[in-house]
């Protein structure tokens, strides 16, 4: 039982959406969906539960949060633990060991239990979840979908009555997100109580007993589980959430032939085209004493990447898809010449490239964009691409890409979605004709997403060849002209949308 | 080939016995050969590791670097190129041993074995804990930065324009920020499963010292020993 009495909260030193009178109360066993737009109040609600607030997060809080009959303003976090588990967004951040086994077991270490009942914890765990095969493996070396699988066995090893996820899908592929489903539905058949917030809402239609939307802070409407699945896509869009319908039809559509074994492909003659020509890459490269040697097509079946051969159509988007580590960023890096040991060669407007020349025609958007943020303001990131600095066309952009205001902004100071256009500007700022992006809509709410879309047809307008990598099937329907899908790095069938 | 497993407080004391006697200056042929012995054991533990091709071309840099000291280089010798290279030579032969033992025992040690290992020692938890924070946090902080190396390769200011103090900061400021973002994530993600709990920490892994532990812990020992009668005690 959880109960959270006229909870108000305000973080402390930051601008980040708190809460406002919200008052919920959830029975043991309930399976509870948070909704909303980014910023609404999801993430924190869940805070209050697991007591990252007020023990870690701090800030005013006033109203009562009482979880399993415990006050969490005077339980200790450690106390918490084995009531409360919680699985994160970011993989990358949410673990502790490096190696899986380690993981798993972490909490278990923590909380003292005797090594005979760790052992037998982590046995009945990964019998589970099934995860025999990730045993013994760097996390490093995993797939998203593995991570998440992994991370939910660690909060399953400590035994909550009380399971958190903080939109759990957002790094995943269709097929990890059934898998993930899965688990979550053995956790309901055990009964215990499960709290998500997801901006992805199809592949939990039939698991949640009432869904929660938030907005600005404050819970505006509750629906039980008919009710919500009665909604229509016109109500679900007024309320800036994701159509459930639209998206598992698109899932069909284009999941469908993901994973089907035929591939087909059909007449992708364009009359402007990027071609790319001995894309060969692997990450285990030949043994070598002192002198790489050079990948070539002759031994391109043992490759992580090989595309021989391959036309993009320029001035149009094309989507990337394809199953986690189907080597979709790996393809994205070396399109871009990141990866040296790539013999990539480009042919643009009659005109071949290689090698370093790739670097200056093509530019990549990355998933976390932060690392692509160099300068003090938006202005001056912009006028750091530039060959000679022209000031004028600089404003342009910036205002062109809905930044205007911003220019003396800290980069570090804007929201997600403008880190990305600051980004995108410098990019057409450095006069790049090849834009990539790597899932730029993961864990972004409906009308984010839209924005983005948006923005990559209007590139594309202006005659740039953008390539995007994604999971978001209404991304696709959205922006997409072309579609490729990638299978153990090769291409398993390019066609039109 | 077979493996050898060790515990990983043998570990510990090989890196500290390796880079005491290869840090410290070394004279006589004596000493010498203590200091070329105990490199060469990280460099079996490599090979026995599988790890061939790191082995031998660290062998490779290491044997020129002594060849270079002992035939080419004297005390009299000036010049930029005899500077660089008693420079090259110093680095190898002083700190890469100890490089390469770390990087090994980085490579074989579970964080779990760690942590258990540092409990059998009574070492405080918070040391211990922090020190397997220090370790999760390489390959992340090496990931993070090469993820920025990209960046930058992309906008074409690897160099920073020419300054070494923008090269610097476009490396280090999108790196301090993501690094403290994960930083603040991970450990928020750890204490939510019990970290830092009042009980002692348990652990599933049995340690336990076998014969190879105390051979090679009896190895360096007794070099050490002879190492430092030979230098000081003469």
């Amino acid at each position: 039982m959880i109960e959270i009495k006229n909870v108000d909260f305000q973080y402390k030193g930051s601008e980040e959406a708190g809460l406002h009178d919200v008052s919920l109360s959830i029975k043991d066993g309930e399976t509870i969906l948070l909704c909303g737009a980014s910023g609404c109040g999801k993430t924190t609600i869940t805070r209050l539960i697991n007591g990252l607030i007020p023990h870690y997060y701090k800030g005013e809080l006033s109203g009562s949060v009482t979880v399993s009959d415990r006050d969490i303003a005077q339980t200790e976090l450690y106390d918490l633990a084995s009531v409360v588990g919680t699985v994160f967004q970011n993989p990358r951040s949410q673990f502790f060991a490096v190696d899986t086994d380690g993981e798993i077991t972490f909490g278990t270490e923590n909380i003292g239990l005797p090594p005979a009942e760790i052992c037998r914890r982590k046995a009945e765990v990964v019998n589970e979840l099934e995860l025999e095969a990730l045993l013994e493996k760097s996390l490093f070396a995993l797939s998203g979908g593995e991570k998440q699988k992994i991370a939910c066995a660690s909060v399953s090893a400590l035994m909550p009555e009380i399971i958190i996820l903080d939109e759990p899908s957002s790094n995943l592929d269709w097929k990890a997100i059934g898998e993930l489903k899965n688990v979550i539905r053995k956790w309901k058949e055990n009964g215990k109580t499960i709290i998500i917030s997801e901006h992805r809402l199809w592949y939990l239609k039939d698991l949640v007993d009432r869904v929660v939307f938030l907005e600005n802070g404050k819970i505006v409407h509750e629906w039980n589980k008919n009710e919500f699945s009665s909604l229509t896509s016109e109500e679900l869009q007024q309320y800036g959430l994701r159509p459930i319908k639209l998206e598992e039809k698109y899932i069909r559509e284009f999941g469908g032939e993901m994973f089907s074994p035929e591939s087909r492909s059909s007449d992708t003659t364009f009359e402007k085209a990027v071609t790319i020509r001995d894309m060969y890459f692997t990450y285990k490269p030949q043994k070598y004493v002192l002198f790489r040697k050079k990948l070539t097509a002759e031994s391109s079946d043992k490759y992580t990447i090989s595309i021989p051969k391959l036309r993009l159509p320029q001035g149009s988007v094309t989507g990337l898809i394809g199953r986690n580590g189907a080597g979709k960023s790996t393809f994205l890096r070396c399109l871009c010449g990141l990866e040296k040991s790539c013999p990539v060669k480009l042919d643009i407007d009659n005109e071949s490239i290689s090698g370093k020349g790739i670097l200056k025609k093509c530019y990549m958007v990355m998933q976390d964009v932060n690392h692509q943020l160099f300068t003090d303001s938006v202005e001056a990131e912009v006028l750091l691409s530039m060959k000679s600095e022209d000031k004028e066309y600089a404003d342009k952009l910036i205002a062109e890409l809905g930044l205007a205001g911003f220019e003396n902004t800290h980069p570090m100071a804007l929201s997600g979605g403008q880190k990305q256009r600051t980004a995108i500007c410098s990019a057409l700022a450095a006069n790049a004709e090849i834009l990539l992006f790597d899932e730029p809509t993961s864990g972004l709410d409906h009308r984010h997403m839209k924005i983005v879309g948006g923005l990559l047809r209007k590139l594309a307008e202006r005659g740039k060849t953008v390539i995007v990598s994604t999971h978001d099937p209404e991304l696709i329907s959205l922006c997409c002209q072309y579609l490729m899908c990638l299978e153990n790095g090769r291409i398993k069938y390019f066609r039109k949308v | 080939m077979i493996k050898i497993s060790l515990d990983p407080r043998t570990k510990l004391f090989m890196i500290f016995a390796v880079s005491f006697i290869v840090m410290v200056n070394a004279i006589t042929p004596l000493e010498w050969s203590i200091r070329i012995m105990v490199t060469l054991i990280p460099i079996l533990l490599l090979v026995t590791e599988g790890k061939y091709a790191s082995a031998f071309r660290f062998t490779v840099f290491y044997g020129a670097a002594l060849l270079l000291l002992k035939y080419c280089i004297s005390e009299s010798s000036t010049g930029i190129f005899s500077a660089i290279l008693v420079g090259y030579c110093g680095i190898v032969a002083q700190f890469l041993p100890a490089m390469i033992t770390a990087w090994y025992v980085i490579r074989t040690t579970k964080i779990g074995e760690f942590m258990s290992a540092m409990q059998k020692m009574h070492v405080p938890d918070g040391i211990s804990i922090s020190l397997a924070v220090v370790m999760r946090f390489f390959p992340t902080i090496k990931e993070e930065y090469s993820s920025i190396n990209d960046a930058m390769k992309m906008r074409g200011i690897s160099l920073g324009g020419g300054k070494v103090t923008k090269m610097i900061e476009y490396r280090m400021i999108p790196l301090m920020f993501s690094c403290i973002s994960i930083g603040e994530e991970l450990s928020a993600a750890a204490v939510t499963r019990g970290l830092g709990a009042p009980v002692k920490r348990t652990s599933p892994y049995e340690l336990k010292m076998k014969a190879t532990d105390f051979i090679m812990i009896g190895i360096f020992a007794v070099s050490v020993i002879i190492f430092i009668t030979a230098k000081y005690f003469r």
